[in-house]
């Protein structure tokens, strides 16, 4: 098992409480359901109480990349040792 | 409507205009002693008026004498008479007038941009109020870059405008952003920042993106040939178009917090004095107190 390091940043942060985690995977899929697991709920919850409504697991409302780069460019799906998640919610206010 | 009112730098500025600049250069003795020569307002109107010449060349031909008109003085402390030359020979195009752009435009003007586009159909309404600085209510209908154009002659009559009262779109974005050294972002949609970056591309320009939701703000410069905004939201075909500040709302000092920061990273770019933000997201996040860089990669 590879050890992902998660990071969260900006409103996802402050909804969380939380900045950074880590969960063992081998596979994008597998990393993504933990994240879920252990976070999705929590920040639901808290949306919620701000009155924001979101629908579906953490992957399918915010934005999330890959040591940089975003998950919906990726073809694979294997991670391996000190690779990154980095996860914030879509912004687009101007 | 199509508004060019594009000034012409002629290359070369005649020998009374040169003589003109000088005589009525005063001298300004700085706190540290050190004396600067300069030329104030209503010199270089004078020489513009007199000589048919647009005051931006002349004070563009003051700076190549070492003589400071007295808007730009405490700009030559940071980024010297040549940077600020370079900026009011430059261009630089500013995409929607509200929160972000009316902001940016105004910082531009004050720094001595020489040449601002305003692009914004939108007109002012009273959910602006909170954030839009240059949303009045006495101004409550009025076309956006109309209001925006104005407010940049009010601050510097040097400075030329173009406004298209238009929704940029894929269709008309490079005929809009065309001529631009720089383009700013003040979009509130991402389908729009997708066709700017594309035009950008495609135009050679850098592109300085920006957007805000509740306390928090997010920015970085893109290069034409840097991968740009589908490291951060993938492939433009599967986007929604609004993200969440739609729902929680956009405070007013965030506008300004990111408009400031574009602005910085404009003048980067034009002066060639420091590091423009390329292939990093910079995260500001006023709640919690943090700026946050996140590497990207392509």
């Amino acid at each position: 098992m590879a050890s992902i390091a998660v990071k969260f940043y900006s409103l996802w942060r402050q909804y969380l409480g939380v900045d950074n985690a880590t969960v063992q995977a081998d596979g994008l899929d597998e990393a993504l359901d933990q994240v879920e697991e252990r976070f999705g709920p929590h920040l639901r919850e808290q949306l919620r109480g701000e009155g924001v409504q979101v629908d579906g697991k953490i992957q399918d409302y915010s934005l999330i990349l890959l040591n940089g780069t975003s998950l919906r460019n990726l073809k694979q799906t294997s991670l391996k040792e000190g690779d990154v998640l980095q996860i914030f919610p879509p912004a687009t206010g101007g | 409507m199509d508004n060019r009112d594009i000034s012409r730098e002629s290359g070369t500025v005649g020998k009374d205009i040169i003589r003109n600049i000088a005589e009525s250069a005063e001298t300004y003795t700085n706190p540290d002693g050190k004396k600067y020569p300069v030329i104030n307002l209503k010199a270089v109107t004078s020489i513009s008026q007199a000589q048919r010449i647009a005051a931006r060349d002349v004070e563009i031909a003051a700076l190549k004498q070492g003589i400071t008109p007295w808007h730009y003085l405490r700009n030559i402390g940071t980024i010297g008479m040549d940077g600020q030359i370079k900026l009011l020979r430059s261009t630089v195009a500013v995409v929607g007038a509200g929160g972000l752009g009316g902001t940016i435009t105004e910082l531009l003007a004050r720094q001595g941009i020489g040449h601002i586009i305003i692009i914004d159909n939108d007109r002012f309404a009273e959910q602006n109020l909170n954030r839009q600085l240059l949303s009045t209510e006495k101004n409550l209908g009025d076309y956006k870059a109309t209001v925006a154009a104005k407010r940049v002659k009010d601050i510097n009559s040097a400075v030329t405008v173009t406004t298209f009262l238009k929704k940029l779109t894929e269709k008309n974005a490079h005929r809009l952003l065309n001529g631009a050294n720089v383009v700013a972002d003040g979009l509130d949609n991402l389908p729009s920042r997708f066709a700017v970056e594309k035009a950008c591309r495609d135009l050679g320009i850098p592109y300085v993106y920006g957007t805000i939701a509740g306390f928090i703000g997010q920015l970085m410069t893109i290069f034409p040939g840097d991968t740009g905004l589908s490291c951060i939201y993938g492939r433009s075909d599967s986007l929604p178009e609004k993200g969440i500040e739609v729902k929680i709302g956009n405070p007013s000092a965030t506008p300004a917090m990111i408009a400031a920061w574009q602005v910085q990273e404009i003048v980067k770019i034009i002066t060639g004095i420091g590091k423009p933000l390329r292939n990093h997201l910079l995260i500001l996040d006023a709640m919690e107190g943090t700026a946050d860089k996140i590497k990207l990669s392509g």
